[in-house]
């Protein structure tokens, strides 16, 4: 699959660097596949893991919850532009995306963010509401 | 739009004739790659990675076929049927970058870089890498290189950081000198307990002041036999991503002692507490716990040796092939400790095992091709799996094994699909 779209992509590949045509491998891809039947079942698919129950929180909600492109793709929902502002100075949004972390977990790093990494603390009620998006979005408690 | 770009290298040399693109990237902290998270880079048969002048996104034009978990900072990850070469190429290489790159690795430049020794040693130095050239003895060993949270994405509650499946490994040539002959001409002292790595990539809040990371390894293991201080990769200066112009190879151990972009080896009287040698990173539970427990850090104990692993490089998960004939199987198993003793594969969701054929390692920490003709009795669906023991006969486990809150050591069986005709 990856072969056939690299090589069509090949040419394209500058003018994707510089920011256009994002969607197009997908769509290629996607075509590529369809042409051979069914996609087959992959045994290493992270949900699939064997000492995973049904995969729940991030991923499966995470995809059906609408992503704000402005917002680094992060899930539409309050606290979404606070989060994107407290957090895009450093990374992307792409690390925060990747997470589904106990509500402690996300206490831990917001404080390690902080006290390791030099991120300011922003205002009381600001920063609640960032935990609370952040918990709300990418958990595995919920 | 297809038809508009047709010449890559064009696109590319206005690129390098903007010189404070680097700068505006790290300023806004934009990146066009951004909307490739999570997908495979197309990009093929494009060496920009290697030519002077480069910002960190051409570096992904260099890599072929791999998955960006991260554009800022970079971290990818290689699919399990691109890493079937026994050497694994720079482009099918995965990336772990914890900063950014520094600019004199992107623009190539070594003028001037020197690697300073200091600490509980008789004797300071600070070697040009001429020096270490003509004063050392130059070897070239094959080295497996793992992120400590590689499988990190199978644990469950999820453990934070990138979320690597299988892939943040490969196993390259790496040329350079022992780090034990540059810290014996050095003289150890009595008191060296641990080494102290350190670097000049820039942190990615751009406070200079603060390292990006900074990890060490008991002096023991820095002594001991496979550890160097590199400056080529599979025959080439060391590129860009990966460490330009020196870094350490420290196999065995997590990826994260294998310091990129060195400039100085402190040596210590106690263990290193630097950039992510402290609280959860890169440490594990000192007693086993149950999935998503809160562990109090004092708890903690650093990662060591990596487990015995082993990964399934071809076919690709979904092949197919005729029922009843037999057809090879094959991929690499290493361990932390360097001694995989054999591989066995199953085909039946592990209720029975059959031993691959197990290459001896070229050198010590080089990973073992192994190979196995496996034969699919009837048409349907099937699962190969494989599992590596070490010589003290342990095992990687079907499940993932202890639960810890970054997702280290996940050594679990690696498993594809087969499909019979
Ligand atoms: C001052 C800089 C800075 C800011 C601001 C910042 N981070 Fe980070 N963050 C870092 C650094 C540095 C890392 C380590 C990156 C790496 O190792 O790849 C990191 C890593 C992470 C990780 C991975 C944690 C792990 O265990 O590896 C998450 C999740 C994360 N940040 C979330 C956030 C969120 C959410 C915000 C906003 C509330 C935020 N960050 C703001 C600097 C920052």
């Amino acid at each position: 699959m990856t072969g056939s779209c690299s090589k069509r992509k090949n040419v394209k590949m500058s003018k994707t660097l510089t920011g256009l045509g994002a969607g197009l491998c997908v769509s290629l891809f996607l075509a590529a596949f369809g042409a051979t039947a069914q996609p087959v079942y992959d045994p290493m698919r992270p949900s699939m893991s064997p000492l995973a129950p049904l995969a729940t929180g991030p991923t499966a909600q995470g995809s059906q919850a609408e992503l704000d492109p402005k917002l680094g793709n992060l899930p539409v929902g309050p606290g979404a532009e606070d989060t994107y502002y407290q957090c895009v100075g450093c990374h992307s949004t792409a690390i925060i995306r990747q997470q589904r972390l106990t509500d402690d977990r996300w206490d831990y790093l917001w404080t390690w963010m902080i006290d390791e990494q030099g991120m300011q603390e922003p205002e009381p009620e600001i920063a609640e509401q960032i935990l609370a998006y952040l918990k709300t979005h990418f958990s595995s408690e919920r | 739009m297809t038809d508009k770009i047709t010449d890559g290298r064009s696109d590319k040399a206005e690129i390098a004739d903007e010189p404070t693109r680097r700068t505006i990237l790290k300023a806004t902290g934009l990146t066009a790659l951004g909307a490739y998270v999570g997908m495979n880079i197309p990009f093929e048969g494009n060496l920009m990675a290697l030519a002077q002048g480069m910002s960190e996104e051409d570096i992904m034009s260099g890599k072929n076929g791999l998955v960006l978990l991260n554009d800022r900072p970079l971290n990818a990850e290689t699919p399990a049927h691109l890493l079937d070469d026994d050497v694994t190429p720079y482009k099918h290489f995965f990336i772990r970058n914890n900063g950014f790159v520094p600019d004199s690795a992107l623009d190539m430049d070594a003028e001037g870089w020197t690697l300073t020794i200091d600490g509980e040693v008789d004797t300071a130095l600070e070697l040009s890498i001429g020096e270490l050239k003509s004063r050392f003895e130059e070897v070239t060993l094959r080295l497996v290189l793992e992120c400590g949270g590689n499988g990190r994405a199978f644990f469950n509650p999820g453990a934070s950081g990138n979320q690597w499946t299988t892939g943040a490994v490969g196993c390259a040539d790496w040329t350079g000198v022992r780090l034990s002959d540059v810290l014996n001409a050095a003289g150890i002292k009595s008191s060296a307990v641990y080494t102290a790595h350190h670097s000049d990539d820039p942190h990615l809040s751009g406070d200079p002041d603060k390292e990006v990371i900074s990890r060490g390894v008991p002096i023991e293991k820095a002594l001991a036999e496979g550890g160097i201080i590199a400056w080529a990769m599979n025959g080439e200066p060391i590129p860009a991503v990966h460490g330009f112009p020196l870094r350490l190879v420290i196999p065995g151990y997590p990826g994260s002692a294998s310091q990129k972009y060195v400039n100085r080896i402190q040596i210590r009287d106690q263990e290193h507490d630097g950039a992510k040698m402290t609280g959860y990173s890169y440490r594990v539970p000192a007693y086993p716990v149950a999935p998503g427990t809160e562990v109090p850090e004092e708890d903690m104990v650093v990662l060591t040796d990596m487990p015995v692993k082993s990964l399934i490089t071809f076919p690709q998960s979904g092949a197919q092939a005729a029922a009843g004939e037999a057809m090879e199987v094959r991929g690499h198993a290493w361990s932390g400790s360097g001694d995989v003793a054999s591989v066995d594969i199953s085909i039946d969701f592990g209720a029975t095992w059959t031993p691959a054929a197990l290459e001896a390692p070229v050198n010590k920490f080089a990973w073992q091709r192994f190979r196995a003709d496996v034969t699919l009795p009837q048409a349907g669906y099937y699962e190969v799996w494989a599992r590596a023991t070490d010589l003290n006969g342990v095992s990687q486990p079907p499940v993932v094994p202890g639960w810890n809150p970054r997702g280290y050591g996940n050594n679990m069986q690696h498993r594809i699909a087969m499909i019979a005709t």
